[in-house]
């Protein structure tokens, strides 16, 4: 890890993003190649899956550290991250003779994807042994998976093109899609621009920004091109020489959930690429996303699941067409490429071309945003007729218009400690309502919202009014009350409420409002009527007024 | 048996002597263990310190306050009650206070911490029945350093923020915390300033004979920063007085930094690990050094040590109606 945890441990420490990249620079040009592919690789996000599992991580530690499995977890509650707790129990070898990353990659972590119970056990204890303690936060991460030093990819792109004097982009397509260092070395990471830039990976998505001024703000209605933002799986659909793909923002590749997609590919002319949204579409249209997850990560699905729970791609831009990329064209002209190629499509697949709504000004656009609710989207994507397809997010040129989320007041009756930034910090809340006998019961739980100073003030009455404890969270005497915003309500078997609310997140601190004058259950079940009753698959009550899940 | 000090809502009480420990509220008469704000409260009728603790209790109270200061290790009869105070270890001046009726001895430690400091008396370990620990750090993620390996960090960092041409601001509690980072500083990097909260008690630190280096208010600075060090208090932190530091890196000296999540969340570019407390490894040490049956706990959330000294056989609890304190130093 020589060199490697000295990048990681000055970039966890560093508060500004060109320092950042400076120092990721300053590593990329002295490390040795082998290295670099993995850092970059780590940096970009990805992580070596299923070689330990964290309950297993801890009883080593106890062994190692010889404290109790209890204490283990009361640290990593005060702590708030697994990995960092290890590093500050576990002691490293302070005269270990230094390895690099590819070595403690290839012979340590590699190694224990494969290897049995009693094989990792021993492997984990003998890096402990060969590490440095600096070495043991940044080998706990990659260990755990979880890696984050505040380096985004758009920054690590900027840092490998400053390296290798190719554009972010290319770097950016290059570590696109699946790959690791074995597959794709770090040359091929930098280098210059060949014919091995595959049209077989995605590009990097154009991002939208929420639109958080008054239309009028960005300019005439008619500049823009407005069309539903869709509430499903956002993906690139391609063809090319290697075959047809599907990927998904998370650089997953999704085709083998979805094969009536994946059958559409071959169809599109070769070094072709979609930009679009996967939706849940039954006979009668348009259905909401909890039936979309129905099909998630079911790779595979038989033909009864297909069949009942069919899906549909609805394009909306064309990147790349029989080869061309058309990035840099202006929106209008993608969208006019677009449009002849879905319309040149044999018939009978399962795609649909998203339709621009139509409104002359920005109050015909508001009164038809005001539909969205009903027609199951959430809200209006605005695209200026002139913007390029960029990476990633740029302000000005896609932006999302959301419906107003429902609100409701709840009551804190639980709390725990958050992770990160939050950690030793009550910042996790339970949040309650009042139900028809006027008892509190628990609907949701919300982790943002507030201000640092409202977290520490919350925080602080916390601690004077904890009244009980359940593993990691303590009840809380039931004294605060939020506004909490939330996008819809739905029927929810795993919850004594019956009820699940869809990215509950505190909007305010309500300190004129006492517990006593919080939302009753009802009322958010009036919700949870209203957002799936009309697509025929809500929750029905019984006579007595309970919830029929089934 | 009748137990020589007893919890009231004011504090720790000794009835035999009629006076309390670190009380809150107004009381006649005040036993201190030191001079920080949550342990030294105004409105007392009376207080007794460690003569060390005498000058900076006057500079927190007030100097017409009625204090008398008691040497280390001096025994003094209260009523029937037999008390004395010993060094310990946390800032200077700190103490244990020993209180003993009818032969049963219980040592309240206030905040203390075994490892060395040269900025204050070296703990002492007193025996006792019962020891009143603080916990503040009663958890093993905690294990601190010892402090030349800090100071060096803290010096390395300063000369490589001098380098760059940039001011380096630390952040340290104003009394104890301070004294002892400006002790370890290297003043041949550059000059060194701190915030005026900190300068009244640097007189009194160096007649005790600590040894610190020059050190200047800003306003005796030129305004050119580039190179210096500007110790202040955390209260400061996002203050505007902290803006004419321009491009200044920030750093806080805290036992709680030992945790990266304290760090990030205060948006700070560096965090040294150096705490005035006992780390876990430090109440284990002492607690048993104390040779006490029973132990009481008291600051923080001492449930994990409580238990982990129970799970060893001890008599461990929390002292009861004792604040949870844990986000000060």
């Amino acid at each position: 890890m020589l060199g490697f945890s000295e990048l990681f441990h000055d970039l966890d420490g560093m508060t500004k993003t060109g320092d950042r990249i400076d120092r990721m620079i300053a590593y990329f040009k002295t490390a040795d190649p082998e290295d670099s592919g993995w850092a970059s690789w780590f940096l970009a996000g990805n992580r070596i899956k299923g070689a330990v599992r964290t309950g297993d991580l801890r009883q080593w530690a106890s062994a190692k550290s010889g404290w109790p499995i209890w204490l283990i977890e009361e640290s990593y509650e005060r702590v708030g991250d697994l990995a960092e707790t290890l590093s500050l129990l576990i002691v490293g070898n302070l005269e270990a003779k230094p390895l690099s990353l590819a070595e403690v990659v290839e012979q340590m972590l590699l190694p224990l994807v494969s290897a049995d119970g009693m094989e990792k056990a021993e492997q984990v204890r003998q890096a402990w042994e060969h590490l440095r303690p600096m070495d043991l936060l940044p080998f706990h991460k990659l260990l755990t998976g979880g890696f984050r030093v505040g380096v985004s990819k758009g920054n690590l792109c900027k840092a490998l093109a400053e390296v290798g004097g190719v554009q972010p982009a290319v770097i950016a397509q290059r570590m696109s899609g699946e790959w690791n260092p074995r597959t794709r070395p770090f040359s091929e990471i930098i280098g210059e621009p060949g014919n091995q830039d595959s049209t077989y990976l995605p590009f990097p998505f154009c991002l939208a920004s929420p639109l958080q001024v008054e239309p009028a703000e960005i300019g005439q209605a008619d500049q823009w091109w407005a069309e539903w933002k869709w509430d499903g799986i956002r993906c690139q659909l391609l063809n090319s020489e290697q075959g047809g793909m599907i990927w998904t923002r998370g650089d997953e590749s999704a085709g083998e959930s979805f094969p009536e997609l994946l059958d559409l590919c071959p169809h599109l002319p070769s070094g072709t690429t979609l930009d679009g949204e996967i939706l849940a579409w039954g006979a009668e249209g348009l259905r909401s996303f909890s039936r979309l997850q129905k099909r998630l990560g079911r790779k595979a699905p038989g033909p009864s699941l297909l069949k009942k729970e069919p899906v549909r791609f609805m394009a909306y831009d064309l990147l790349r067409l029989g080869g061309g990329d058309l990035r840099a064209l202006p929106f209008v002209k993608r969208r006019k490429k677009l449009e002849e190629l879905i319309r040149g499509l044999p018939d009978g697949f399962p795609v649909e071309l998203s339709l621009r709504v139509e409104g002359k000004s920005w109050e015909d656009l508001t009164r038809m945003r005001e539909e969205s609710r009903d027609r199951g989207v959430e809200g209006l994507m605005l695209k200026r007729l002139d913007s390029v397809y960029s990476s990633g997010r740029v302000k000005g040129d896609w932006y999302k218009w959301k419906v107003d989320p429902f609100v409701a007041d709840m009551v804190v009756v639980g709390a725990q400690m958050g992770h990160g930034k939050r950690s030793n910090l009550y910042s996790d809340y339970t949040l309650a309502v009042l139900d028809a006998h006027g008892e509190l019961v628990t609907v949701a739980k919300a982790y943002s919202g507030l201000s640092d100073e409202e977290l520490k003030e919350v925080d602080r009455f916390v601690r004077k009014n904890i009244t009980g404890k359940f593993g990691p969270v303590r009840s809380v005497k039931p004294e605060i009350v939020f506004e909490v915003a939330f996008e819809g309500a739905r029927a929810s078997g795993r919850h004594k409420s019956g009820v699940a609310l869809r990215f509950p997140r505190i909007q305010s601190w309500r300190k004129d409002k006492t517990p006593a004058e919080v939302d009753t259950l009802n009322s958010l079940l009036g919700y949870a009527r209203m957002g799936e009753a009309k697509r025929g698959d809500g929750p029905r009550m019984d006579d007595a007024g309970n919830l029929l899940l089934f | 048996m009748k137990e020589p000090l007893v919890l009231r809502p004011e504090g720790l009480y000794c009835e035999a002597g009629d006076f309390y420990i670190d009380p809150r509220g107004r009381v006649d008469r005040a036993l201190v263990t030191h001079a920080h704000s949550d342990h030294a409260r105004p409105g007392h009728a009376d207080y007794l310190v460690s003569h060390p603790c005498l000058p900076l209790i006057k500079l927190r109270l007030g100097a017409d306050i009625s204090v008398e200061g008691i040497p280390f290790g001096e025994r003094r009869k209260i009523g029937d009650a037999v008390v004395s105070f010993h060094p310990a270890g946390h800032i200077l001046g700190s103490s244990q206070i020993r209180v003993e009726v009818g032969g049963r001895v219980w040592v309240v430690s206030g905040d203390y911490k075994p490892q060395p400091d040269r900025s204050c008396e070296a703990f002492e370990l007193v025996k006792c029945d019962v020891f009143v620990s603080e916990c503040t750090f009663g958890l093993p993620v905690y294990r601190w350093e010892p402090e030349e390996v800090i100071h060096q960090q803290i010096n390395q960092w300063w000369r490589e923020n001098a380098e760059a041409g940039r001011p380096s601001m630390l952040f340290a509690y104003s009394l104890g915390k301070a004294q002892r980072v400006l002790a370890g500083l290297d003043s041949s990097i550059g000059p060194i300033f701190a915030h005026r909260a900190v300068h009244p008690f640097l007189p009194v630190y160096r007649e005790s004979g600590v040894s610190l280096p020059d050190v200047k208010k800003p306003k005796e600075g030129d305004g050119d920063w580039a190179g210096s060090i500007i110790v202040a208090p955390p209260a400061v932190e996002d203050a505007g007085w902290t803006r004419r530091f321009k491009g200044a890196r920030r750093a806080f000296a805290s036992g709680w930094m030992a945790v990266r999540g304290a760090r990030r969340r205060r948006n700070l570019d560096r965090g040294f690990v150096l705490s005035d407390h006992a780390d876990w490894a430090g109440l284990l040490q002492v607690i048993e050094g104390t040779g006490a049956e029973m132990i009481k706990l008291t600051h923080g959330d001492g449930d994990p040590l409580a238990r982990y000294l129970q799970e060893r056989g001890v008599q461990a609890s929390m002292l009861e109606g004792a604040g949870m304190r844990t986000a000060e130093e």
